[in-house]
């Protein structure tokens, strides 16, 4: 059952959630972001599907919009390989109207080898 | 690096992604939020950052990069994005050495629309 930004707590843990960077996946991604880079899984790519699978655990009303991002990458994830993400609630700030989250994220390959890490920041609307 | 941005390819990027928030895709919904239209998703345009990086640094971007991003304007359909990098200094840490780039994303009016850094080690 997703959580809604109210329930949240920093510190609060998602459940891990994991997915599978198929070759129809990444060939989708890439003619979407008009790229012709195909030897490994783009980095942004897993970071994409990595914030997608969180929205099975995380319900964030429509209107939500990014305001910052961080990541950093460890290593190459090649094409059909499944992966693992981790995610918490890093700070939770409201002032006014405005309320922001920030979740840390980290994805991990199958031998539990960490291939990256990120944070987003998202302003939900008023 | 220069992209086109349509509507057409943001919902594109939504069905690869999985991200399918209306205000990417649902021009009506969009059209009554303070963004007054649908918008490209951010991290389309972080993409394009990427893809700029790894043309220049090939995997070592992929395999020890590092962004820091900041979202300032939306990009919107029929908006031409350049990303543009510039290596600011090669710094030593730890023994290896890592390069530092000023990296931002501007539309066709010249308009700075995500800018931020990136770190990739060199050797």
């Amino acid at each position: 059952m997703p959580v809604t930004y109210e329930e949240l707590t920093v510190g609060y843990e998602f459940p891990p959630v994991s997915y599978e960077l198929s070759a129809s996946l990444v060939a989708k991604y890439l003619e979407a972001v008009d790229s012709a880079d195909g030897d490994a899984v783009p980095p942004l790519a897993v970071a994409a599907r990595a914030l997608a699978a969180l929205t099975e655990w995380l319900q964030l009303p429509p209107g939500t919009i990014h305001a910052s991002q961080d990541f950093e990458f460890f290593g190459v994830v090649p094409v059909g390989a499944a992966v693992g993400c981790q995610a918490k609630v890093a700070r939770k700030l409201t002032r006014g109207s405005m309320r922001m989250l920030v979740l840390e994220l980290s994805v991990s390959d199958k031998s539990g080898q960490k291939v990256q890490s990120g944070k987003a920041t998202v302003i939900l609307p008023a | 690096m220069v992209k086109h941005i349509t509507q057409e390819k943001i919902n594109l990027y939504a069905e690869a992604s999985g991200d399918f928030n209306p205000i990417h895709i649902d021009e009506s919904f969009a059209r009554q939020t303070p963004l007054g239209g649908t918008i490209a998703h951010g991290m389309l345009l972080l993409a394009y950052v990427s893809e700029t990086m790894a043309r220049a640094f090939g995997t070592r971007w992929n395999s020890s990069g590092k962004l820091s991003m900041r979202f300032k304007a939306p990009a919107r359909s029929g908006d031409t994005v350049t990303v543009a990098g510039e290596v600011e200094s090669v710094e030593k840490e730890e023994g290896a050495s890592y390069a530092r780039c000023s990296l931002e994303c501007r539309n066709q009016q010249g308009e700075a629309i995500v800018v931020g850094e990136a770190w990739v080690r060199l050797k």
